[in-house]
């Protein structure tokens, strides 16, 4: 087995509460799967047959009662519940899980929907024998209307700033623009060694690494990391460049045995180096290969910890963590409305563009457009709901109009009630916020 | 005559496309330059700026007795290879602004091809002692109206041979769509760091936006290890951005005639790179933009110091220059050609090559050079009508015209100017110069870096004013009479020398910041791996990442910390401090417990951050102190409620104390005076004296004479209380 899969899905949803209130993040209905059908499905195509999953005890609860789960997925699902009220960050999970880790590995995020070729990230990771591979994509533009944002707001989000090199693919530089008030500060002697860096900002971090099985080893030792996007990505792109990376293999011997003492006082950073096997080495200084031009140096300027990024110039590509990403991949899944089973479709109604749960009842005279209506929701005679997202069970009153608006779970609207972009949630959920 | 052709130029508008070509006729045969002008608005012909003059002393002493542009590169002067780059790239029209030994440079000019009637670039020579820096003549071009259209703009000692074509025409492109916001385009290079051309002091980054080559950020890199883009460059909308360190500055820009006019706008530009900064950093006031065009496979440099000097002369050997090759004659100059053979070995014209002798490689030999028996010559330009005897051995060594070598002499990676006679027996190390008519020997070995010149280096500073006006023949006729004063120093140039040796630190004197440098500029990097990473600490931020909540604690700590300084200098009141502590314990998301302790620690260590530094006595400490517990004695109240709180409130006193064993004497006065402001019971403080101590020095704490007093007190002081009820 060369990678180990592991899929974080113990995420809360922070960023749209409003529809997690009641249904954790992985359980989301899009396009009637839960969220987390989809990175399973991608792992499951490209032939991982067993995959770790972090997640928490209602999660688990519930995906052992999810048909589409119970059915769809075949591979062997090694589910690791976390306690749910230490908010542990996604890199403390996988210091929990350290003990199963038996070789490299791949971390997915629960709410990635994508159609990318896996194996480029892989390959990425294989063919420069990286510490760490990831994937990013362009950012898209939402262009349905979300309920309760009034207009086209922009969400003034704070940009990532990420370098890569002239061929696009090695990571030299990553920094939110929240970090960087005094300026954006390169160090030339990075320069030097690339001295072509693109800066880009337009990029979604898709959440899918993969990581040598030695920054886990790392994670166990360095507590302080709790979270991989914020803290040890941003960490190990440093560290390609300080001095410690560099000089290793100068001094290889010396290394090799403090590393084998394993005084415990060892540098907690030697771990991290993904140490080149010897007959790699060989290969390597025999080779008239090299990662770069205009100068005669080794290949990597013989540094042993190595980033790379694949970034998806096109193909779809969402995290669906926020209400508009949410609305915007339910639309892109299927490819009019999709209907789920159990339910009871009345005459005369018309569903376009829509996804309806299962156990739905939708009345006569009905109009649904553009909408996700989740499972066990009835809605009743005369309805017309347009751009509408109505969470489960909730029910919608004879007569009622709805246009962009967010029903909660469970809630009632009364009939012929007009609501137009709202949030509708119940008292309890408000105090939430 | 004038009247007529306006006549006719407002006529034209009206007339069709063959009375057009009919009118020009018209004008022309006129003699107007109205005329001309009409027809330019269809062609525009190229025209360019070229300064013929560095404005600094980078060559000196060579300078002082040739200025830079008419120095010999490959036997030919400089200026023609910039003024060939013009004419190829299709400039017809070239201004040539000359101030030091602006009459040389005139000289060479109206002999040279440029100035025959068939030339396709006319050139007109432009001659002013007021001219200090790039700033004054781009200044005198807009004050003279020179230029009309689009022009580019070189130094004369620029060596290359980019076709600007391209680059013109996408700045004529980005000037007619965006309506003449872009003002210019700058050429580069593409080469990697490292590479011979690119020298240390011209290094350059460059932050551009990739889809329209715009350029962001523009700085030289020399002496910096961290680079630093300002956040507003990349607020422009873009989402590509690139950071460019592979780049040669070629020294040649595109200008629109919005350039002349932005430097007499602001007189304080002085060189381009001024221009440039002022323009990037001005961008949204002024709205100008300046673009770039990268060239691949052209080739560009200018010659700022010797460094550049010697690899740009071993390019032109190399042909890395075609087709300015050593061979082409481009120059036009009479008689025939030197010949190229294999290893890239040129001979002029009436050679003369001892027997032994051997040229190695990339070798150019100007015309009626005579060279002796046995010689070595390897990676070398001689020029003319020399004369090296036996037994010479040449490494990368610049032998100028009309120079005598005598036997056993060995040059290396040096410069010989003109007229400069070499003893018997002389070593050259490397980096020496040996400036115009110096005579050296016999049988010295001059040390790396030796600079030798006829003129002394204190007159120079003497003239230092009246530089750029002296005459070049004054010059001369003055010096010869220091000669004669100041004798020259046999140990150094031998004891039938004559020259003056040239001391680095002489140099460092000088105010002028260019001249600290010495003449072959930097050393061409000193291994650059080693350099920067030996010298550069880990990144500060690069070890451990401290956890958030840790730091939220530490920071809540230090905000209370400037709440109370604040509270203090402003008299606020503690009413309101409390509700600011409170918002700062939800906004770090503190628990009551932390908020009591930290509160208690910044209080008690108040009195050292007001008098930083200063050793304060235990007496001091608490003169300082108590006040200021009163005066927060409200706040205390609000948080020390319970029995635990005041025990909390009591641990952090004791690690307070702990830490600061000196101010024993203090503790009691301080918690004499809390308990006082009832701000402590005093069951409890009892309770915290038995409840005991964990360590070592807690114990010793509670031994301490004053706390022993102060409990006694207490518990009789109970007694007191409860005797009475």
């Amino acid at each position: 087995m060369e990678l180990q899969a592991v899929l974080m899905a113990a995420g809360g949803g922070s960023r749209m509460m409003d529809l997690t209130y009641n249904t954790p993040k992985p359980m989301l209905p899009v396009g009637n799967k839960p969220l987390m059908w989809y990175p399973l499905n991608l792992l499951e195509r490209v032939g991982f047959e067993e995959v770790i999953v972090i997640t928490t005890k209602e999660v688990q609860k519930m995906m052992s009662t999810d048909p589409k789960m119970k059915l769809e997925v075949k591979m062997k699902l090694d589910v690791v519940c976390i306690p749910e009220d230490t908010d542990m960050g996604t890199a403390d999970a996988l210091r929990h899980i350290q003990q199963k880790i038996k070789t490299d590995i791949l971390v997915m995020s629960c709410d990635l929907i994508t159609d990318a070729a896996l194996h480029e990230v892989v390959d990425l990771f294989r063919a420069h024998n990286a510490t760490l591979a990831m994937m990013m994509s362009k950012a898209h533009e939402f262009t349905e209307t979300v309920p309760g944002q009034k207009g086209k707001k922009k969400t003034a989000e704070q940009r990532d700033f990420v370098g890569v090199d002239e061929s696009g693919k090695r990571l030299l530089f990553m920094a939110n623009e929240a970090d960087l008030e005094e300026g954006l500060s390169i160090r030339k002697s990075i320069m030097r060694k690339h001295p072509r860096m693109h800066i880009k900002t337009g990029l979604v971090d898709a959440h899918l690494y993969c990581l040598k099985k030695s920054v886990v080893d790392f994670l166990a030792e360095n507590k302080s990391i709790s979270s991989i996007r914020g803290e040890l990505v941003p960490y190990l792109v440093r560290k390609q460049f300080s001095k410690a990376a560099n000089s290793q293999t100068t001094k290889d011997e010396a290394d090799e045995q403090s590393q084998k003492q394993k005084d415990g006082n060892v540098n907690l950073d030697l771990h991290i180096l993904s140490r080149d096997e010897p007959l790699l080495q060989l290969a390597q200084a025999y080779s008239c290969w090299n990662d770069h031009r205009g100068d005669m140096s080794d290949a990597y300027h013989g540094g042993t910890l190595r980033c790379y990024v694949h970034i998806m110039e096109q193909g779809l590509c969402y995290r669906v963590n926020t209400l508009a990403a949410y609305i915007e991949a339910n639309r892109l899944i299927g490819s009019d409305s999709i209907i789920g089973a159990g339910g009871q479709i009345a005459e005369k109604t018309s569903i376009k563009r829509s996804t309806i749960g299962n156990s739905v009842t939708v009345k006569e005279k009905v109009k649904v457009t553009n909408s996700i209506v989740m499972h066990g929701v009835t809605i009743e005679e005369g309805c017309n709901i347009q751009g509408s997202v109505i969470c489960s069970n909730a029910v919608v009153g004879r007569g009622a109009d709805l246009k962009y608006c967010l029903v909660g779970n469970g809630q009632r609207i009364e009939p012929e009630a007009e609501r137009t972009n709202e949030v509708i949630v119940g008292s309890d959920q408000l105090m939430e916020i | 005559l004038f009247a007529t052709v306006l006549c006719w130029s407002s006529l034209r508008k009206s007339l069709s496309n063959t009375n057009r070509s009919k009118g020009g006729k018209q004008s022309r045969s006129g003699g107007g330059r109205k005329g001309a002008d009409d027809q330019e608005e269809e062609e525009q012909p190229l025209q360019a700026v070229l300064i013929a003059d560095s404005f600094n002393r980078r060559f000196f002493p060579i300078t002082k007795d040739q200025p830079r542009a008419l120095l010999p590169l490959g036997n030919v002067a400089m200026i023609d290879y910039t003024l060939e780059f013009l004419t190829s790239t299709g400039v017809q029209e070239t201004f040539v602004f000359c101030c030091w030994m602006s009459h040389k440079i005139k000289e060479h000019l109206l002999k040279s091809k440029w100035c025959r009637p068939t030339s396709p670039n006319t050139v007109h020579i432009i001659t002013s002692d007021l001219y200090r820096s790039l700033g004054d003549v781009l200044r005198d071009v807009d004050a003279k109206n020179l230029v009309r259209y689009d022009f580019v703009l070189v130094y004369g000692d620029v060596v290359s041979n980019i076709d600007v074509t391209q680059a013109l025409q996408e700045h004529k492109h980005r000037r007619k769509v965006e309506k003449n916001i872009s003002v210019m385009t700058m050429v580069f290079k593409e080469s990697s760091p490292g590479h011979k051309s690119r020298c240390e002091e011209d290094d350059i980054i460059v932050a551009m936006d990739t889809k329209s080559q715009r350029v962001l950020h523009y700085q030289k890199t020399q002496g910096l290890k961290k680079l630093q883009f300002p956040m507003n460059i990349f607020h422009n909308g873009s989402e590509d951005f690139e950071i460019r360190h592979d780049l040669l500055d070629c020294h040649i820009s595109i200008c629109s005639p919005q350039v002349a006019e932005l430097f007499t706008d602001n007189f304080d530009y002085q060189t381009r790179n001024d221009f440039v900064r002022g323009m990037l950093v001005n961008e949204e006031i002024l709205g100008n933009q300046i673009h770039m065009h990268v060239t691949k496979d052209g080739y560009g440099a200018r010659v700022s110091n010797l460094l550049m000097y010697d690899s740009v002369s071993s390019d032109l050997i190399r042909r890395w220059v075609y087709p300015l090759t050593p061979e082409a004659n481009f120059t036009d100059r009479e008689g025939p050609p030197c010949t190229h053979s294999r290893h890239n070995v040129y001979r002029g014209p009436g050679v003369s090559l001892g027997h032994g002798s051997q040229m190695v490689e990339n070798v150019l030999i100007g015309c009626g050079t005579s060279i002796g028996a046995d010689c070595h010559i390897s990676n070398s330009v001689i020029g003319s009508n020399c004369n090296i005897g036996d037994n010479v051995t040449l490494d990368c060594a610049y032998v100028w015209n009309h120079v005598t070598i005598s036997k056993n002499v060995t040059i290396s990676q040096s410069v010989v100017c003109d007229r400069v006679e070499i003893r018997e027996g002389v070593r050259l190390n490397k980096q020496c110069v040996l400036a115009y008519n110096v005579l050296i020997g016999p049988n010295v070995s001059l040390p790396d870096g030796t600079v030798v010149s006829m003129h002394h280096p204190d007159e120079e500073e003497e003239e230092d004013d009246d530089e750029f006006l002296s005459d070049g023949d004054a010059d001369a006729s003055q010096s010869k009479e220091k000669n004669k004063q100041k004798g020259f120093n046999p140990a150094e140039v031998g004891v039938e020398g004559k020259g003056f040796v040239w001391k680095t630190s002489s140099l460092d004197d000088t105010e002028d910041e260019e001249l600290s440098q010495c003449l072959w500029g930097l050393v061409l990097n000193p291994d650059p791996e080693s350099d920067s990473e030996a010298s550069e600490p880990d990144d500060p931020d690069d070890p451990v990442i401290p956890s958030p909540e840790m730091d939220d604690v530490k920071v809540f700590e230090l905000e209370v910390l400037g709440t109370l300084q604040r509270g203090l200098e402003e008299n606020i009141g503690c009413d309101n401090l409390v509700v600011e502590v409170n918002s700062l314990k939800y906004a770090y998301n503190i628990t009551l417990r932390e908020v009591m302790q930290m509160l208690t620690r910044v209080v008690l260590e108040f009195p050292f951050q007001q008098q930083q530094g200063v050793q304060l006595s235990a007496a001091q400490y608490a003169t300082v102190l108590l006040p200021l517990i009163e005066r927060w004695a409200p706040l205390f109240k609000n948080y020390v409620k319970k029995a635990q709180d005041h025990l909390d409130c009591l641990s952090a006193f004791e690690e307070h104390f702990l830490e600061q064993e000196k101010h024993w004497p203090a503790m009691i006065k301080v918690l004499m005076s809390m308990y006082q402001l009832e701000i402590l019971e005093e069951e409890l403080i009892m309770r915290w004296f038995s409840q005991g101590a964990t360590t070592d020095k807690g114990r010793q704490l509670r031994k301490n004479q004053g706390l022993q007093k102060f409990i006694k007190w207490l518990e009789e002081a109970e007694d007191e209380s409860s005797e009475d009820e």
